[in-house]
């Protein structure tokens, strides 16, 4: 019930609205209708004065002539009629009285025209006309008056003046009805026009209300649905103002991490890992790389590959997808081609809608490097405490051995020179002195190799021991191998003991050999060389400065990686068992190394190797090298020689060859006897032959004492090997007379004839 | 009780002041421009002074008189303007009579003005007119001779030159339309016969007042 009757009042508000609205469009027609005929009933007026003025300007009276009293009507009366219409459609418009005065004006003026006009039937038109513009009004009203005024008009001539509007005296009282007729004719359509369009206004006004009422709630609807929208806006703009925190909060977190990105001093770009183009690169990979960011841009991962790496790099863009991402060392191609090592950092991620991986590479290349030089010296050293261990071991061993076989060969060599070679003993003495020697060139080597053995340096051209060893050589390596010797002219001198460099040639011709049993080219070449401070960095132990190189080079099988890196440690071989010692490479570093220089191999499988031994220079004239032991006869002797020996064997066995040559002996078993007879002693003592090592006191300690003693005497030592008491690092002290164990008497007999002979120096 | 009550409130009930101002100035005005309409429908219903013609044919006149059919004689001043209203109906009349009536127009020249003094409009539309002719009437000689004084003044004499007609042809001053004195001519020209034979005439005045509008009021005494 409530709803309908808030229906009905709204129905009757709209009513009431519309009714509002249709007087308020009648009022703006009235208002405008008569502002309209003000304007009309002026030009009228001045229509009408205008008209008489041409039509009948002036009166005549035979030839006197006065202003026509239709100018006058026209003036004045045309004046009266319109004045008061025009007034009130100036100042009362819309206002019901002022329409009917006007109507009444229109049609008035209307008579007044006809009569100016003579009555000319056309004017009369101007009475139909007056209608049609009164029924702008759109009230019927208002034709009322104005068809009043004109069958009034014909009703009042008709009746006083009737020839004036029929043209008779007489005729029918009712004749006057024959015009308002016509009049009341024409407002029949003029109503039916005015009712219709009255009609029109209405629901024009009824549908405005409408409309209105539907604006209103539109409105009412708009006004609340805008509350709602401020509502919203206002909520809506906390959330940007808060959106727009949480961007300048992602921008400045972006402009960190691009920062962070672009400072990096780590090379770091983005890549699509679909198409392994770079999305982003960083300066520092610019600058490390050598691209500028518009190539880099063009460019993909994998053409900072090496070629050969690209497979790996593609399996591991593979496995990226699959989530197994591998992050480690790689290879990298700089643009000059350069290749790095980097080390690999990698996280996935969206870039641009990409699904992409962020990389920071990190240059390892000097840190490899490093451990690789780290390698070889760990190795070196390794090798070097290998060396030292077998050194101590073949020293501890030497010196026992060497008396051991100075006895067993001396012996065997005393012995074979009192027997005649048919006697039965004297081919068994024969095998045991080459045992005997064999065993001793067994301690030889491994004092070589150890370092151990001693040296005696001498400024050598190693062209000419090449020369003396040529024939030599090209019996050792047999005729299926072709000999070719390459020599520098005015090649570098180098000092070393010559017998030493002989065995480094010997043992890299046999190796040589070895490696070729079907034939091939045996290559030595010297040549001079420097190393650099370049070649010095890349590698260890070697020393900056001018070096003689000695190359030895076959066309043999050569060696894989895993071999060459075992070739110069001791017993290792690869001959078949009893062919090879594994001592001869090892040799030759051990005398190389020994003498000052390195040795590198160089080796391709299946195409063949070369030794590269490289020995200091040495700015001095070559020394001219002894033509060797001869064998001549024994030299004798009368000198008195103190013998010193702690090794009975060895003692007795010098002893018998020296009195065997004609020397008076003196024998002691160790230092202190050896000072206490010198002292004893009343004749003179020539020569002091003495052991280095011997316990209590060294063979130097004595020589130093006893020449307090006996300035006269000289020393000659024997050793198979000595520590630092006579020797440094290997190398005899200079002016030192030696004879190394084991040794033959002959070799004995000659060394102390070749003491007993030389001049003292003073 | 209670209706006797309302009925003397609404009695009492004064009419609004714009209506109390306007009625009677309403009123005024109507007043005012009734008489003058009064006035002017007057002026324009006022005949001029009527002919006394001469009941045979003037024999001093200077026009030739049709002997076989009728002669119409209209008098006119050049300049009067209620007199276009005659001309007009004048060629109403002459269409109607389809040759049957000789008709001259007399236009005034008093002595002493300008050559062209009656060539005026009038002339010309009478002049147009087929079967009228437009003449000179030197100082209103011929007016005389036919005593007319009011411009529009219309005679018609007959074949044997008998007056049959005298009057104006319009039906008030200056006014155009249908009008006793034309249906009289058209009826005698073509039916020998007319309910009227005069009709008032509505015109200049031909003379001065003071010496030639007296004249046929004279002449006729």
């Amino acid at each position: 019930m409530q709803a309908s009757n808030a229906e009905l009042a709204g129905r009757a508000m709209t009513a009431r609205r519309g009714t509002d609205i249709f007087n308020d469009h009648q009022q703006v027609i009235c208002r405008r209708t008569d502002r309209m005929f003000a304007v009309l009933l002026t030009l009228q007026w001045l229509a009408g004065i205008a008209a008489a003025y041409w039509i009948s300007p002036t009166a005549w009276a035979g030839t006197t002539s006065q202003t026509h009293p239709h100018v006058w009507a026209a003036v004045l009366l045309g004046g009266a009629i319109s004045a008061l219409p025009i007034v009130l459609a100036l100042t009362q418009p819309g206002h019901v009285s002022t329409r009917y005065t006007v109507a009444v004006g229109q049609m008035l003026m209307g008579s007044l025209l006809i009569h100016l006009t003579g009555g000319r039937i056309e004017t009369h038109f101007h009475v139909f006309g007056s209608l049609a513009f009164l029924s702008f009004y759109r009230d019927w009203r208002v034709l009322v008056p104005a068809t009043l005024i004109v069958a009034a008009d014909h009703f009042l001539r008709g009746v006083f003046w009737p020839q004036s509007v029929y043209g008779v005296l007489t005729v029918s009282e009712w004749r006057w009805l024959e015009h308002a007729g016509w009049v009341l004719f024409e407002n029949t359509f003029l109503v039916i026009a005015i009712r219709r369009s009255v009609s029109e206004m209405w629901d024009i006004a009824e549908r405005t209300a409408e409309s209105e009422d539907l604006n209103a709630e539109l409105e009412r609807r708009v006004l609340e649905r805008t509350v709602q929208l401020r509502t919203a806006n206002r909520e809506l703009g906390a959330k940007v103002v808060e959106h727009s925190s949480a961007e300048e909060a992602l921008r400045d977190s972006e402009a960190r991490y691009r920062l962070l990105f672009e400072s990096n001093p780590f090379p770091m770009w983005v890549y699509d890992l679909e198409t392994l183009g770079f999305l982003a690169v960083n300066d520092a990979a610019l600058h490390r790389y050598g691209y500028s960011r518009a190539e880099f841009l063009t460019m993909a991962i994998k053409d900072i590959h090496p070629a050969e790496d690209v497979p790996a790099l593609l399996a591991n863009v593979s496995r990226v997808f699959k989530g197994l991402d591998e992050a480690g060392a790689w290879r990298h191609q700089l643009k000059d081609g350069t290749i790095i090592d980097v080390e690999i950092s990698s996280y996935p991620l969206t870039f641009a809608g990409r699904q992409s991986e962020l990389v920071l590479a990190s240059d390892i290349t000097a840190r490899k490097q490093a451990e690789e030089a780290l390698r070889q010296s760990e190795e070196q050293l390794r090798q070097s405490q290998k060396m030292e261990a077998v050194g101590k071991l073949a020293g501890g061993v030497a010196h026992d051995f060497n008396n051991l076989l100075t006895a067993i060969t001396g012996y065997s060599d005393l012995s074979l020179r009192r027997l005649k070679p048919d006697e039965p003993l004297y081919h068994n003495l024969v095998e045991i002195k080459k045992a005997g020697e064999r065993a001793a060139g067994l301690t030889r080597q491994l004092l070589a190799l150890s370092r151990k053995q001693i040296l005696q340096p001498k400024v050598l051209d190693l062209n000419q021991i090449i020369f003396e060893t040529n024939k030599m050589l090209q019996r050792l390596i047999g005729e299926d191998i072709d000999l070719l010797v390459g020599l520098a002219p005015d090649l570098g001198k180098i000092k070393a003991d010559p017998s030493q460099i002989e065995q480094v040639l010997l043992n890299l011709s046999v190796n040589a050999r070895d490696a070729m049993p079907q034939g091939g080219k045996l290559t030595i070449e010297t040549t001079d060389v420097y190393l650099d401070e370049d070649y010095v960095g890349r590698h260890a132990a070697v020393r900056a400065g001018h070096y003689v190189v000695l190359a030895v080079s076959d066309t043999g099988c050569g060696m894989d990686a895993a071999t060459q890196a075992r070739i110069f440690e001791p017993f290792f071989t690869t001959k078949e068992v009893g062919k090879g010692t594994g001592l001869g490479l090892s040799t030759v570093y051990g005398i190389v190394k020994q003498s000052g220089g390195n040795v590198y191999v160089y080796s391709e499988v299946g195409h063949g190797t070369t030794f590269k031994v490289y020995l200091p220079r040495v700015d001095q004239p070559a020394a001219e090298l002894s033509a060797g032991p001869v064998e001549t006869a024994q030299p004798l002797g009368c000198e008195t020689v103190l013998l010193v020996e702690d090794e009975e064997m060895v003692r007795h066995l010098a002893k018998e060859i020296l009195q065997e040559n004609g020397y008076q002996v003196l024998e002691a078993q160790h230092g202190r006897a050896a000072l206490y007879i010198a002292e004893q002693h009343q004749g003179p003592i020539h020569l002091m032959l003495s052991d280095v090592v011997m316990p209590q006191m060294s063979g130097r300690a004595l020589a130093e004492q006893l020449g307090q003693l006996r300035r006269e005497v000289k020393v000659l030592y024997m050793s198979g090997y000595t520590d630092d008491a006579i020797v440094h690092h290997g190398v005899l002290d200079e002016g030192m007379a030696f004879i190394e164990k084991p040794f033959s008497p002959a070799a004995l007999a000659r060394k102390v004839r070749e003491v007993l002979d030389t001049p003292v120096t003073v | 009780m209670r209706c006797p009550q309302k009925k003397i409130e609404a009695q009492r009930k004064p009419w609004p002041k714009r209506i109390r101002l306007l009625l009677p100035v309403t009123m005024l005005w109507l007043a005012t421009v009734g008489c003058g309409l009064w006035l002017l429908w007057g002026y324009e219903n006022t005949p001029g002074v009527a002919a006394q013609p001469p009941g045979d044919w003037p024999t001093d006149s200077r026009l030739q008189r049709a002997p076989d059919r009728a002669t119409l004689v209209m008098l006119a001043h050049p300049h009067c303007p209620c007199t276009r209203a005659s001309i007009g109906e004048l060629a109403q009349l002459m269409a109607h009579a389809q040759g049957r009536v000789t008709a001259y127009v007399l236009f005034l020249k008093p002595a002493g003005f300008a050559d062209d003094w009656e060539q005026t409009d009038l002339w010309q539309s009478a002049a147009r007119i087929p079967g009228v002719t437009a003449l000179i009437d030197d100082d209103g000689a011929e007016a005389q001779r036919f005593h007319a004084a009011t411009s529009g003044q219309t005679i018609l004499y007959n074949a044997a030159g008998r007056l049959q007609f005298s009057g104006g042809i319009t039906s008030a001053r200056g006014h155009a339309g249908d009008n006793a004195g034309r249906s009289a001519i058209v009826a005698l020209v073509n039916a020998g016969a007319a309910q009227q034979t005069e009709t008032s005439v509505f015109g200049c005045p031909l003379f001065n007042p003071e010496s030639v509008c007296r004249r046929p009021e004279h002449a006729s005494k």
